[in-house]
C-alpha cells in the first residue's frame, strides 16, 4: 500500500508507513535514555513515569521524535537490504563509508571531514573521551541536552554551565569566558529543551573567539534539530567546522529523518578533530539497514523539507492554542515547544494532568522545572486532542487558583 | 589531506600497537578501520564470492525476515522502544533457562564488540594489563591500546591453540584475560574441560583477574568435548561470556550481541555500555534477534546451521589436505590452513579471480590463510580458484 505525501501532510498514519513510523521512529526514544542516564545515576532507581488511564492509547509527545517516521524510500531502501542482512557493513552495498562519502559531498567536504556514529550519542561520547579529561573540563549552558554532561559525570571531567539568557537561548557571552581552557564547549543549536537557536553569524563570531583566546579548545556544535529551523534563526556552522580546527557538528537520523530507532548520527569537521573521532569509533558500528534507508533518505531531500513544513504548522498551532491559555513559548526553532506554564503549575504536575488525559509530555528540565513545559510536536490529529486535554489541565488549576 | 590506507593504518593500528605489545596485536579492526577511509577496499560486487569475513552465508532465514518485513508493512505492532530491549533479554534468558540465566544476567550490545570494549574498559588499567593469544580477535588489544593499558601477548601451541599454562603464567595480576574460543583467526577449540580447569586455576592464581570467554563461533562447535561457559559465568563475578547474532544467526549487518555474566558484573559493564547509558540499540537488531531466538526455541535452526556448515568444512578440509595443505582442527565457520605461501599473495591472487578471501594474520600470515567457509555451492567455486592459484604456486615451486 502506497502512502501519498498529501496523507503525510495531512497527518494521517495508514497501512505501511504507521507500522514503519512506530517501529523505526522509536517515540520515546530520547526519553529512554534521559531514564537510563538518571537511573545510573541514582544507582538503578527508575524515574517515575506518569500513569495513563487504563486502555487509553497514549499520544507520546515526550521525546521529540518525528512521529511520522522516515519516508517510502528509507523503507525501501531497507526492505531492499534483507537479502544482505549476514554481511557486515563493510561487505554491503551500499557500505558505511558510502553513507560517509554521500554526508561529504552534500556539504561541500571531503570522506575524512566525517565519521558515523551510533546515534549523534555515539559522537557526543566519542568528543567527550577525545577532548576532555579531569584537567579540561566541559563548558555548555545550562539547560542543554545532558548527554555530555552524564558522560562527564562517568569520566569525572569537571563541567562550567553558563546560564540560558531571559529568551531562554544559549547566552554566548557568558559562555565565551568559561570556554577559555576547556577541553570541549558543547552548544546544542537549536537547543534541546528550549527550542530556541542562536544565529549562525553569533555563533560563527564565537567559534572565532573562542579560537583567538583559547586555541587548544574543541567546539561541538550539535545540530540534530536543524533541519525544524527557519533560515532567518538560524545558520549551519558546518561551512566554518570544515575549515577551522577543533569544530565539529553533530547530526542525527533521528529527528527529521524519522529514524531514531535506526541510531545512526555523524560528525562532520575539521580532518585533524574527525580523525581524532574516528580513532575512538566502534568498529563496524552502524547497522546495514540503517545506512540503506539514510543514504534513501538523503537522496530524497523533499521529503525533508515537507516534513518540515508539516512541523511548523503544527507547531503555529499548538503555540497558539497555549498561548490563548495565556501561556507563552520561547521561540521554537525544533519539533518540540518550550512553554511557561508557571502561574498555573509545575511541569511534574502538567505532566500527571495530562497524563490522566492520556498525553505524555516532557520530563524535567531543571532548574527550569517549576516553570517551563517541554512538549514534542506530534501530528496535527495528535496536537488537536494534546491541546484539548491542556485546554482542561491548564483552565481547570487556572480556574481553582482564581476562586 | 588525503588518508591513504598506508597513512590510516600508521597512525591508528599497527604504529600504535607497534610500540606496545612488540607487535602483532592491534592491527585488527582493519576491515572497519580501513573502510572508514577507503571505501572501496572491501565493496563486494555482484557475483564475487566473499568469504574473507566469517559471516553466515545464509542469512537469519524466512521467519525472521518475514517479521521485519510486517513491522516495516504494517500487520505487526512494534513495542515501545525500550520495551524492545527487555523482550530481547528475555529471550536470551530464555534461551539459557536450563543454567537458570535471569534477565538481569543478560547485557544487549552493539554487536559483541561493545561488551569487549567494556569488558577492556573496566577491568584493565595501566597497571593491570590485558592478556590474550596472539593471533586472537583484535578488538580488545585494539581497546586497550587505544585508551593506553598494556597488552600482554601469548603464542598458540603447537596446533594453534590456547596454550593454556603459558596463558596462566601471564594472567596472574592481569586485569582482564581474553579467551577466544573457537579462536579467530585459528579455527581451533580447547575442549569444555581442559577450560573449565583453566578457569579454576586462574580463579586461584589470580582471583582479582576477570576472564571474558568469547563464545561468537560456539555455535559451530561439532568437537564432542564442548560445553558453554555460561553456567560459570552467572555463578562467578570473574567470568564473562560474550555472544553474537553475527554469526551462526546470520546477521552481522544488524549489529546486535549480548553479554552473559555475574549480576555484579553485568552492573560494571552497563556503565560503559552505550546500550545502558545512551539507548544505542538499533530496532533491527532488536527485532531480528529476538524473533531468531523464537525461532531456535527448539535449538533446530542452529543444529540446521551447525550441520550445514559441517558438511562445507569437511569438503574444504578435504581438498586441501588431499593436496597437502594442512588445516588446524577447524571448529568455526572458517578455516585456517597451511598453504605455504603468503596470505597477500594467495589474497590478490584469488581476488583477481572473484575470490574475496584471507587477510593477513601475523604472525603466521607468511604460510597461514584463513578461508571463511561459504555456501557448498560457493565453495565448490571457490576451491577451482584455489586450485588455479595455489597449483601455479605448487609448479613453480617445484620447478
Amino acid at each position: 500500500m502506497s502512502v501519498s505525501r498529501r496523507g503525510f501532510l495531512q497527518g494521517q498514519i495508514v497501512g505501511r508507513s504507521r507500522s514503519a513510523a512506530e517501529f523505526m521512529a522509536a517515540r520515546g526514544h530520547e526519553e529512554h535514555v534521559a531514564e537510563a542516564m538518571q537511573q545510573g545515576r541514582q544507582g538503578g532507581r527508575a524515574m517515575s513515569r506518569p500513569q495513563t488511564p487504563p486502555g487509553v492509547e497514549a499520544i507520546r509527545i515526550s521525546s521529540n521524535e518525528n512521529p511520522l517516521g522516515p519516508g517510502k524510500a528509507a523503507i525501501d531502501a531497507i526492505l531492499g537490504k534483507f537479502p544482505e542482512a549476514n554481511r557486515y557493513p563493510f561487505n554491503s552495498s551500499p557500505l558505511d563509508a558510502d553513507l560517509e562519502i554521500l554526508i561529504a559531498k552534500l556539504n561541500n567536504g571531503k570522506r575524512e571531514n566525517v565519521t558515523l556514529g551510533v546515534g549523534s550519542q555515539e559522537i557526543l561520547r566519542n568528543a567527550m573521551r577525545v577532548f576532555t579529561s579531569s584537567a579540561r573540563h566541559l563548558a555548555e549552558a545550562w539547560p542543554t541536552f545532558e548527554n555530555c554532561s552524564g558522560v562527564a559525570r562517568q569520566l569525572g571531567v569537571p563541567v562550567k554551565n553558563a546560564a540560558l539568557d531571559a529568551n531562554q537561548k544559549t547566552d554566548l557571552n557568558a559562555l565565551l569566558p568559561l570556554a577559555k581552557g576547556a577541553g570541549l564547549v558543547y552548544i546544542c543549536n537549536p537547543n534541546n529543551p528550549t527550542a530556541t537557536s542562536v544565529t549562525g553569524q553569533a555563533l560563527t563570531d564565537f567559534i572565532n573567539e573562542v579560537r583567538k583566546t583559547s586555541p587548544t579548545t574543541a567546539i561541538l556544535v550539535d545540530e540534530a534539530y536543524s533541519d525544524y529551523a527557519s533560515p532567518s534563526a538560524f545558520g549551519s556552522v558546518i561551512p566554518l567546522a570544515l575549515t577551522t580546527p577543533n569544530v565539529i557538528v553533530a547530526k542525527t537520523f533521528s529527528k527529521a529523518y524519522g529514524m531514531a530507532g535506526v541510531r545512526i548520527g555523524y560528525a562532520i569537521g575539521h580532518v585533524d578533530a574527525i580523525r581524532k573521532m574516528a580513532r575512538y569509533r566502534m568498529p563496524y558500528n552502524v547497522n546495514t539497514f540503517g545506512v540503506a534507508a539514510a543514504i534513501a533518505s538523503l537522496k530524497d531531500p523533499q521529503h525533508i523539507k515537507d516534513e518540515a513544513a508539516r512541523n511548523t504548522a503544527v507547531r503555529d498551532f499548538t503555540v497558539k492554542a497555549l498561548a490563548d491559555l495565556g501561556h507563552k513559548s520561547t521561540d521554537s526553532q525544533t519539533n518540540f515547544i518550550f512553554t511557561d506554564i508557571g502561574k498555573t503549575m509545575t511541569a511534574a504536575a502538567f505532566r500527571d494532568a495530562c497524563a490522566k488525559h492520556g498525553v505524555l509530555v516532557g520530563r524535567d528540565f531543571p532548574p527550569l522545572e517549576k516553570q517551563w513545559a517541554r512538549i514534542s510536536i506530534g501530528t496535527m490529529e495528535e496536537m488537536q486532542k494534546a491541546t484539548d486535554a491542556f485546554r482542561q489541565v491548564l483552565r481547570s488549576t487556572t480556574t481553582s487558583a482564581g476562586q | 589531506m588525503t588518508l591513504s590506507r598506508r597513512t590510516f593504518v600508521r597512525t591508528v593500528g599497527v604504529g600504535a600497537s607497534a610500540a606496545l605489545a612488540g607487535n602483532i596485536w592491534g592491527r585488527g579492526r582493519e576491515n572497519s578501520l580501513w573502510s572508514a577511509f577507503e571505501p572501496d577496499l572491501h565493496a563486494v560486487e555482484r557475483g564475487v564470492i566473499c568469504i574473507a569475513s566469517n559471516e553466515n552465508p545464509v542469512g537469519p532465514g524466512k521467519v525472521v525476515l518475514d517479521h521485519l518485513r510486517a513491522l516495516l508493512e504494517g500487520g505487526a505492532k512494534p513495542g515501545r522502544y525500550s520495551g524492545q530491549a527487555g523482550d530481547l533479554q528475555d529471550a536470551v534468558a530464555a534461551k539459557f533457562a536450563r543454567y537458570n540465566v535471569k534477565r538481569e544476567n543478560v547485557l544487549l550490545s552493539e554487536g559483541s564488540t561493545e561488551i569487549l570494549r567494556a569488558a577492556t574498559q573496566v577491568f584493565t588499567s595501566k597497571t593491570r594489563p590485558l592478556v590474550g593469544t596472539i593471533p586472537t580477535y583484535e578488538e580488545c588489544a585494539g581497546y586497550a591500546e587505544l585508551i593506553g593499558h598494556p597488552v600482554k601477548g601469548v603464542k598458540l601451541n603447537s596446533e594453534f591453540k590456547i596454550d593454556l599454562d603459558p596463558m596462566l603464567a601471564a594472567a596472574k595480576g592481569a586485569g582482564l584475560v581474553f579467551y577466544c574460543n573457537p579462536n579467530n583467526p585459528t579455527a581451533t577449540y580447547v575442549g569444555a574441560k581442559a577450560t573449565r580447569d583453566f578457569l579454576q586455576k586462574l580463579n586461584a592464581s589470580s582471583p582479582e583477574t576477570t576472564i571474558l570467554v568469547d563464545e561468537a563461533y560456539f555455535d559451530y562447535v561439532t568437537d564432542a568435548d564442548h560445553e558453554t561457559h555460561v553456567p560459570v559465568a552467572i555463578e562467578n563475578p570473574h567470568v564473562i561470556v560474550a555472544r553474537t547474532f553475527s554469526k551462526a544467526y546470520g546477521m552481522a549487518g544488524l549489529r546486535q550481541g549480548y553479554a552473559i555474566a555475574h549480576v555484579d558484573t553485568i552492573k560494571k559493564l552497563r556503565e560503559w555500555t552505550a546500550s545502558s547509558g545512551t539507548g544505542s540499540l538499533n530496532v533491527f537488531g532488536m527485532a531480528a534477534a529476538t524473533a531468531a531466538l523464537q525461532q531456535d526455541a527448539d535449538g533446530k535452526f542452529t543444529a540446521n546451521e551447525r550441520a550445514r556448515n559441517k558438511a562445507v568444512r569437511e569438503f574444504s578440509m578435504k581438498w586441501f589436505a588431499d593436496r597437502g595443505m594442512k588445516p588446524t582442527d577447524c571448529q568455526a565457520n572458517f578455516m585456517f590452513v597451511n598453504i605455504g605461501t603468503p596470505a597477500k599473495e594467495f589474497r590478490d591472487a584469488c581476488r583477481a579471480k572473484a575470490v574475496l578471501v584471507a587477510r593477513d594474520f601475523p604472525p603466521f600470515e607468511k604460510t597461514m590463510a584463513r578461508i571463511t567457509l561459504g555456501t557448498m555451492e560457493e565453495m565448490q567455486k571457490a576451491v577451482q580458484v584455489f586450485g588455479e592459484v595455489l597449483g601455479k604456486k605448487t609448479t613453480s615451486a617445484a620447478a
